[in-house]
C-alpha cells in the first residue's frame, strides 16, 4: 500500500519553491547578462572606433588612403564588426568596408556624430553604430558597426548556458525530493498495511513475528503500540520497549 | 640570424563566446600591431624550390642569405585561388629569365633559385610566408610578390628586420604604401604606380570628353590605392568620382556583378574604370553589356590582361560585344612587339623553357599563356634583378645590395625605357601603356578619340 495522500502537498510545496527559485533566478540572470553584455559590446565597440581613430590620424594626414583601408579590414576580422568607414572632416567616404557599395542610410547620415546609434540596413541587418573623432574630429570620423543580430545571439547563448544549468540543477532537486519523500512513505505503507492486517485478525500468532516489529524507529515503535493495542483490547498499558515521550 | 618572435595572437584573432572589454581590445590591439609579424596565420603556404639545387639553409644561416653554389630568393604570391593566373604568368616569366642564367653558369657561378609560397592573394598566409622565408629559409632577398592587400602587411615586416637587410625586390602591385614613408626605403619596384596607371587612364579619357568617371574596386588595400589614384586624377581635372561600387576581394566570374552594374548606372557615367582582379572585372564586365552600361570600362595592369580576355570571350558566340568597351592600361609594352629587344628575348627564353609552377604548389588546373604581360614583367624584374646581383660581386651580401643597386642609372633593360635607381628614386620605369581588344587580343591604343570619343 502507497502512502499518496500524505505527501501531495510536500511534493507540491517542493516543485512549487524550486521553480520560484529558477523563475526568479533566470529572470535575474536574463537581465543581468543582457544589461551588461549589451553595455559590454557597446563600450568594445566604442574602443575599437577610438583605436582606428588613434591610428589612423598619421595615416589620414599621409594621405595614404591604402594603408589606411588595409588598417581598417583588420579589424573587420574581429567578430561581430560588420562594417567600418571613416570620412573626413567634409563628409567624404575615405576608407569603408561595403559592399556591393555603401548605403544610401549611411550616405544620408551626419558623419560627424560619435553618439551611439542604432541603424537597420537593408540586406544587412540591425547594428549598433558608434564613432570616434580623429584628431578631434578635425581630420575625421571612424565609425563602427557592431551587428546587433552577433550580439543578440551571444547573449542568447550566455543566457541558455544558464537557465540550462539551473533547470537541470531543478530537475535534480525534484528528482532527488521524491526520492527522498518516497523512501520515507514506503514504512509507513508498510505499518498501515499491518494494522489493517491487526484490524482484521488481531488473534492471529503469525502477526506478532512481522519484521516490522523488529525495526528500531518510530514505524517499529508505533507495529508494536498497534499490537499491543490490538491483543490487550483497549490500550491500558505500555508495552516493552515503546516509550511514550518519543 | 638573431631575432626573437614569438606568435602574441590567438591563431584566428576571433573571440570566445563571451567577450570582456580586454579580451576584445587585445584582439584589437593584436589585428593592429601583432598580427603583421605573428607567424601564426590562418592558412598555411606550401613550399617548393625552384631553379636550383635544395638550399643548405645552414649556410645561409649565416647571414649572407647565399651560400657559394646558389643565391635562393623568397617568393610569396598567388599560385591558388581566383588569381592564381597573376602568380603563375609572374613567376614562368622570371623563371624563363634565371633558367637562361642558371644555364649559362649563374652568377659569379652561383645558380639563382626562388623558394615559392603559396598564398592564394590573402594577406595571413602571405605574412605568415614571409616570417617563414626570412627566418627559416634565410633568403636573400624577397622577390616577386603578388598584390597590395599582401604586400602591405609584409611591409612592417621589412621595417621590423631592418637591420637584416631584407629587401622586397619588384612586387608585382603599383600601391603606394612601398613607394613612400615609412615602408618605401624597404622595397624597391620596377613597374609604374597605380597613381600614373590611374593618371593616364583620367587624363585621356577627360580629354575625349569623357568625365563621369565611376570606380568599380576590390574593397581592400588594392582597391582603395586604385580609388585614391582615380580620386586624385580627377581632382586635378576638378571633377569628382562620379560614383562607386565595389566586390570582395577572391570573387570568381561565376558571381554576379549586377547589383555592382545597377549601383554605377545609377549615377550615369562616362567610363568606368575598374581596380581589381581579372576574375572579378571580367563578371563586372560582363554584367555590364548584359545591363546596357555601355561606357568604356577601363582596368589596371594588376588585372591580368589575358585571364580577363579569356573569361569574357571563351564560348562567347559573340565575344567582341564583351571586349569592345575595353581599355587595358600596362606598366610593360606590347608582348607582340618583337621590334624592342627585350621582347624578342623574352619570347626566345619563353619558348626555349616554359616555365611551369612547381607542381606541389598547383592545387587548381590552369592553363598559362605562352605570352602575357605579367610573365614580361616577371621576366624584366628578373633581368634587373640578375642585373643587381650581379653588381654584388663574388661575395654577395645583403648589407650590399642597396649600393649595387644605387649603382644603376640609365641602364637598357632592352626596352625603350631606361632604368635607373637612387636613394629617392625606388621606381625603375615610369611608362604606362594602353591597349584594346581587338582580333581576340590586346594591341595597342594610339587614339583615343576615334575609339571612345
Amino acid at each position: 500500500m502507497r502512502i499518496r495522500r500524505l505527501f501531495k502537498w510536500t511534493r507540491f510545496g517542493i516543485f512549487a519553491v524550486f521553480g520560484l527559485i529558477v523563475l526568479s533566478t533566470s529572470i535575474l540572470c536574463i537581465y543581468t547578462v543582457d544589461t551588461e553584455l549589451s553595455a559590454e559590446y557597446e563600450v568594445n565597440t566604442q574602443n575599437i572606433a577610438k583605436t582606428i581613430a588613434d591610428s589612423s590620424a598619421g595615416i589620414l594626414l599621409n594621405q595614404n588612403l591604402a594603408t589606411l583601408q588595409s588598417l581598417v579590414d583588420q579589424f573587420l576580422e574581429v567578430q561581430g564588426i560588420r562594417y567600418i568607414y571613416i570620412t573626413s572632416e567634409t563628409g567624404e567616404f575615405l576608407a569603408h568596408t561595403f559592399v556591393p557599395g555603401i548605403p544610401e542610410e549611411i550616405l544620408e547620415s551626419e558623419h560627424s556624430n560619435t553618439a551611439p546609434v542604432e541603424r537597420s540596413l537593408p540586406g544587412m541587418g540591425d547594428f549598433i553604430e558608434v564613432g570616434s573623432p580623429i584628431l578631434a574630429g578635425v581630420a575625421g570620423t571612424v565609425h563602427v558597426g557592431m551587428d546587433l543580430d552577433v550580439v543578440a545571439l551571444k547573449i542568447q547563448r550566455a543566457i541558455g548556458q544558464q537557465v540550462y544549468l539551473i533547470s537541470v540543477m531543478l530537475l535534480i532537486a525534484v528528482l532527488a525530493s521524491i526520492w527522498f519523500v518516497n523512501l520515507a512513505a514506503k514504512p509507513l505503507g508498510e505499518l498501515l498495511a499491518y494494522a489493517v492486517e491487526l484490524a482484521k485478525d488481531g488473534e492471529n500468532d503469525e502477526l506478532g513475528e512481522r519484521d516490522i516489529l523488529a525495526r528500531d524507529d518510530e514505524v517499529g515503535h508505533l507495529a508494536r503500540l498497534f499490537l499491543h493495542v490490538s491483543r490487550q483490547g483497549g490500550g491500558r498499558g505500555l508495552p516493552a520497549g515503546t516509550s511514550g515521550t518519543e | 640570424m638573431q631575432c626573437s618572435l614569438e606568435p602574441e595572437a590567438s591563431p584566428d584573432g576571433k573571440w570566445g563566446p563571451l567577450v570582456t572589454r580586454k579580451s576584445l581590445m587585445r584582439s584589437g590591439l593584436a589585428a593592429l600591431l601583432v598580427a603583421p609579424f605573428t607567424a601564426s596565420a590562418l592558412v598555411a603556404g606550401r613550399g617548393q624550390e625552384s631553379g636550383g639545387s635544395e638550399a643548405e639553409s645552414s649556410d645561409r644561416a649565416e647571414g649572407r642569405g647565399a651560400t657559394d653554389e646558389e643565391i635562393v630568393l623568397g617568393v610569396s604570391a598567388a599560385f591558388s585561388g581566383p588569381s592564381r593566373g597573376l602568380g603563375t604568368e609572374l613567376y614562368r616569366g622570371a623563371m624563363a629569365y634565371f633558367n637562361h642564367v642558371n644555364e649559362n653558369g649563374g652568377i659569379e657561378g652561383r645558380k639563382v633559385s626562388l623558394r615559392l609560397y603559396d598564398d592564394g592573394y590573402q594577406p595571413d598566409p602571405c605574412v605568415q610566408n614571409t616570417m617563414r622565408l626570412m627566418l627559416e629559409d634565410k633568403v636573400f632577398s624577397l622577390f616577386g610578390y603578388v598584390g597590395t592587400p599582401t604586400v602591405t602587411r609584409v611591409l612592417p615586416i621589412l621595417k621590423k628586420f631592418q637591420d637584416e637587410k631584407i629587401f622586397l625586390f619588384f612586387p608585382f602591385t603599383g600601391a603606394q604604401p612601398q613607394r613612400e614613408p615609412p615602408y618605401g626605403e624597404f622595397a624597391f619596384n620596377l613597374r609604374a604606380s597605380y597613381n600614373q596607371e590611374t593618371a593616364g587612364l583620367v587624363d585621356n579619357l577627360v580629354q575625349i570628353g569623357r568625365r563621369r568617371i565611376a570606380v568599380f574596386y576590390q574593397i581592400d588595400a588594392y582597391g582603395r590605392s586604385g580609388w585614391a589614384g582615380v580620386r586624385a586624377a580627377l581632382d586635378k581635372h576638378g571633377e569628382r568620382l562620379a560614383g562607386e561600387a565595389t566586390y570582395s576581394r577572391g570573387e570568381k566570374f561565376t558571381g554576379s556583378m549586377r547589383k555592382q552594374v545597377e549601383i554605377l548606372q545609377g549615377v550615369s557615367p562616362d567610363a568606368v574604370i575598374c581596380i581589381g582582379a581579372y576574375a572579378a572585372c571580367a563578371a563586372f564586365a560582363r554584367d555590364a553589356v548584359d545591363l546596357g552600361l555601355e561606357v568604356p570600362i577601363a582596368n589596371l595592369s594588376f588585372v591580368g590582361s589575358e585571364n580577363l580576355l579569356k573569361l569574357l570571350t571563351e564560348g562567347q558566340d559573340d565575344a567582341e560585344r564583351y571586349t569592345r568597351q575595353l581599355i587595358n592600361s600596362q606598366v610593360v609594352p606590347s608582348y607582340e612587339d618583337t621590334s624592342i629587344p627585350a621582347v624578342q628575348e623574352y619570347r626566345d627564353l619563353m619558348a626555349r623553357y616554359d616555365p611551369q609552377v612547381p607542381a606541389d604548389l598547383v592545387q587548381e588546373e590552369y592553363a598559362p599563356f605562352p605570352h602575357s604581360f605579367g610573365s614580361l614583367e616577371g621576366f624584366l624584374n628578373a633581368k634587373l634583378m640578375g642585373e643587381i646581383l650581379r653588381r654584388l660581386g663574388p661575395n654577395p651580401d645583403r648589407a650590399g645590395l642597396e649600393e649595387a643597386i644605387f649603382s644603376i642609372e640609365d641602364f637598357d633593360l632592352g626596352i625603350s625605357e631606361r632604368v635607373s635607381f637612387g636613394p629617392d628614386r625606388r621606381q625603375g620605369l615610369q611608362s604606362v601603356y594602353h591597349t584594346v581588344v581587338e582580333d581576340g587580343r590586346f594591341v595597342p591604343l594610339d587614339d583615343w578619340g576615334a575609339r571612345f570619343g
